[in-house]
């Protein structure tokens, strides 16, 4: 693409070389490609806090697009994807979700219904639900943390197996049986979620 | 060379300073970087460096701010406001602003007006630009020049309603706000700087009225805001209640259902001097209503226990969403008077694992911190130093249906942000969308703060579920949403920056920016004087460098014309009470000192010349 502002050739750049103006989002970019690390289901974090600091003090209003309405309109934009990269690739979770969303299966979405979670686990999480209730009806707090940490346990092996599901998937991106394990198994983390987060109120005065 | 005079009349010099403006609920500061270096600036004649934030409207139009209106409170509570920061967002309607003070309220409309003597109802909005009207020429009076532009601290707890109210106020005393920043922030930005250090540090900011926590790190140039939380009622006037409601339990008057305000105030009054005292002795005796109480320390720190173990909850949350544990922690920064009760420092020295950094006034770090970044983002030569990147404290979202909130930005996203989600109709043919916008934390829309309301019509008819419209959140550096809305199919859109319900509309800001000019003459008096006066300052001390420097160049006479045109200035600067004398005076010993100053020129210029010869050869 050519800079909008000098006219020269660009690819892959957030701020154009020649001329230092803030540029566009070009179609395809992917959060990977906005914080500049390669695509995968492990990512180092190190790197990570880095590449998001450095990327910041280049794009961010209050150093970029200062004197121009249309590069600051550009840097709001850019900043706004890279601290949404930053969010969803800094932690396991976000990033596995999102990259099955690269995949096609966005499990946020519609998407979402055509996962077929097994009826045992179902049937597992209604069960912890109820028992969790019960315990905070009785104030039974030591049963409501044991509950959150045996949810814990599963949610961390859930995760693993969907990582490992995923990286089959980034290495044959047409294995469909890898895809569709990495999807229950995420769909499965989102019940872990909303038990661990209903667990929280009762749980964070005595923490 | 030839500086002084000359330099009075030089163009590039750049006009107007940038400062930072803590607008506290009970007091307000203002600060600059000075050399590098921010400092607090007086806002009395006295020297005191805190402004009361209280404002009394006079029957005869007058406006008084700071320490002289607080004490008009107690005989014109009506047209005396006080702890205006409370009322700023708020709809008529809230519960909260009822109880607040003896005020009168016009009826109806959707702002909270005081009704006070001498004019109109006024707004809170206009209410907090007076109180930044009287800090913005007291730095103009420190810093000898015009302010234009400022940082204003908001507590981070404070919602889109309550941060545009703020904003607003800002453009009304003619500022433009450079930022709002959060509280917690200035603080970090005052310590972090100053010692240069990197590292992970918490902010316990307990205030008068609210209680914050920030969780910060500084990374190579990059201060990053990792999570805030609070209790936005919550702080040290409840230590004060506290201690009230002992006093009337061990009187028997606790019972006594609705005792007179002046009883409440003259024993919240004991009560707080007695929680000052208690820092450096260990009993106190409390005098109100006729009777005494006596208070030792280990009583009153029992009796605010419970209010710092909620405190605590907040920290532990905050360390939460932040992914650290307690030990990960640099350093621990106090805010707010509150933190120099001695209970609150051992609580935080304990819950922290870390004895708090204490060596800036808790009172004007926020300030201080506000400089810093007022600095930061005006002076081109510290534009490299430290980027701040911060986070929206409270989630926004959408009403969904049955009145649940489909949250599209959760609390402590990094700031700038922005989110979309798809909706559909739920009806045949439906050609209209609501959309409800909502900042808070709960489930129900009913228990969040309500935004905005506005309705995406022109949708195609489509039988229910077909019509597809995206609704976008777009959050800048300062903390303020603007939402569209777009029907994918057709490309129908709406957008607005989210002007809150309980907000003014532009059109009445700049009503009152009229009114302001109109009817505010004395006010323009005063302040075309205070100007001359600045002025006055200029001239003698560049003056009279000039007449010690250069005496060869001055004739006996120009002397004596020079010397009584300064004598004049002088004069006038102390005694005039309007500008057109002084603005005169000032005149006059420009234009029997221009010979003066031409030959001053013409020697700085030869000499340059001369310079330049020498350099050829």
């Amino acid at each position: 693409m050519r800079c909008w502002n000098c006219q020269s050739e660009v690819t892959g750049a957030d701020v154009c070389p020649a001329c230092g103006r803030v540029l566009p989002v070009a179609p395809g970019t992917t959060l990977f490609d906005v914080l500049g690390l390669p695509r995968g289901v492990d990512v180092d974090k190190a790197e990570l806090e880095r590449a998001y600091r450095e990327r910041s003090l280049r794009l961010h209003p209050d150093r970029a697009g200062k004197d121009d309405p249309r590069e600051r309109r550009l840097s709001l934009e850019r900043t706004a994807l890279l601290n949404e990269a930053y969010k969803t690739l800094r932690a396991p979770e976000p990033r596995a979700f999102y990259l099955l969303k690269l995949h096609g299966f966005d499990l946020q979405k519609d998407e979402a219904r055509a996962v077929t979670v097994p009826p045992k686990v179902l049937e597992e999480v209604l069960e912890l639900r109820e028992q969790l209730d019960s315990a905070r009806a009785s104030g039974d707090d030591e049963q409501v943390s044991a509950l959150s940490d045996r949810v814990r346990v599963q949610s961390a092996t859930t995760l693993s197996a969907a990582q490992s599901a995923l990286r089959r998937l980034e290495r044959n991106p047409a294995d469909a049986a890898a895809r569709d394990e990495a999807a229950q198994a995420l769909a499965r983390l989102r019940y872990h979620h909303r038990f661990l987060e209903a667990a929280e109120g009762s749980d964070e005065e005595e923490r | 060379m030839a500086g002084g005079l000359l330099q009075i009349h030089d163009p590039l010099k750049p006009r107007g300073h940038a400062v930072g403006i803590d607008l506290g609920t009970t007091n307000s500061l203002v600060a600059a970087v000075i050399d590098g270096k921010p400092r607090a600036f007086p806002v009395d004649d006295g020297g005191a460096l805190l402004l009361p934030s209280v404002v009394h409207y006079g029957a005869d139009g007058s406006v008084v701010v700071g320490a002289r209106a607080r004490a008009l409170a107690a005989s014109e509570p009506t047209s005396t406001i006080a702890s205006v920061k409370r009322f700023m967002g708020k709809g008529p309607e809230d519960a909260e602003t009822r109880s607040l003070g003896a005020y009168r309220f016009l009826e109806g409309g959707p702002v909270v007006r005081f009704e006070v003597k001498g004019g109109p109802p006024v707004t809170p909005i206009e209410v907090s630009a007076e109180i930044l009207r009287t800090l913005k020429r007291r730095a103009e009076a420190a810093l000898s020049g015009k302010v234009e532009q400022a940082v204003i601290t908001v507590p981070a707890y404070f919602d889109d309603a309550q941060r545009q109210a703020t904003r607003d106020a800002g453009r009304l005393a003619g500022l433009e706000v450079l930022r709002l920043l959060n509280e917690p922030t200035a603080a970090a930005l005052a310590y972090g700087l100053d010692k240069g250090s990197q590292g992970i540090f918490a902010v316990y900011d307990l205030g008068g009225g609210t209680f914050d926590i920030s969780i910060l790190q500084l990374v190579e140039g990059v201060f990053q805001v990792k999570s805030t939380g609070g209790d936005s009622a919550l702080g040290g006037d409840d230590f004060d209640r506290a201690i009230a409601t002992r006093f009337l339990e061990a009187h028997g008057l606790a019972e006594a259902v609705h005792p007179d305000a002046a009883a409440v105030t003259e024993l919240l009054a004991a009560a707080r001097k007695a929680k000052e005292t208690l820092t450096h002795e260990e009993t106190t005796q409390l005098s109100a209503l006729g009777r005494t109480f006596t208070v030792t320390r280990g009583e009153m720190e029992s009796w605010i226990a419970p209010l710092l173990q909620r405190t605590g909850i907040a920290c532990r949350r905050a360390l939460k969403d932040a992914d650290l544990g307690r030990g990960e922690l640099d350093g621990v920064i106090l805010v707010g008077g509150s933190t120099r009760v001695l209970a609150v420092r051992r609580f935080v020295a304990q819950l922290f694992g870390k004895e708090p950094l204490g060596d800036i006034d808790p009172d004007q770090v926020v300030a201080l911190g506000a400089a810093v970044q007022a600095d930061l983002l005006t002076n081109r030569d510290r534009a490299d130093e430290v980027l701040l990147l911060d986070v929206i404290p409270l989630s926004l979202g959408l009403e969904t249906m049955g009145g649940v909130v489909e949250k599209l930005i959760p609390r402590n996203s990094a700031i700038p942000t922005a989110a979309a989600q798809v909706f559909t109709t739920f009806q045949d043919g439906q050609n209209a969308l609501d959309v409800h916008v909502v900042q808070g934390e709960r489930e129900l829309v009913t228990d969040n703060r309500s935004l905005a309301r506005f309705r995406l019509s022109g949708i195609p008819p489509l039988p229910a579920g077909m019509a597809r419209v995206e609704v976008r959140f777009e959050v800048n550096a300062d903390g303020i949403l603007s939402v569209s809305a777009k029907e994918l199919s057709t490309g129908v859109s709406q957008a607005i920056t989210v002007k809150p319900t309980h907000g003014l509309t532009d059109e009445e800001i700049e009503q009152m920016l009229l009114d302001s000019i109109e009817h505010a003459e004395e006010d323009i008096q005063a302040r075309q004087l205070r100007e001359q006066q600045i002025e006055a300052e200029r001239i003698l001390h560049d003056a009279r460098k000039q007449l010690a420097a250069f005496a060869d160049l001055l004739p006996a006479d120009e002397r004596r014309q020079v010397e009584a045109g300064i004598a004049r200035v002088a004069e006038l600067r102390q005694t005039a009470t309007e500008s057109g004398a002084l603005a005169e005076a000032i005149k006059a010993l420009d234009d029997v000192s221009r010979p003066f100053v031409e030959r001053i020129m013409n020697r700085a210029v030869g000499g340059l010349l001369e310079g330049r010869q020498v350099d050829e050869v």
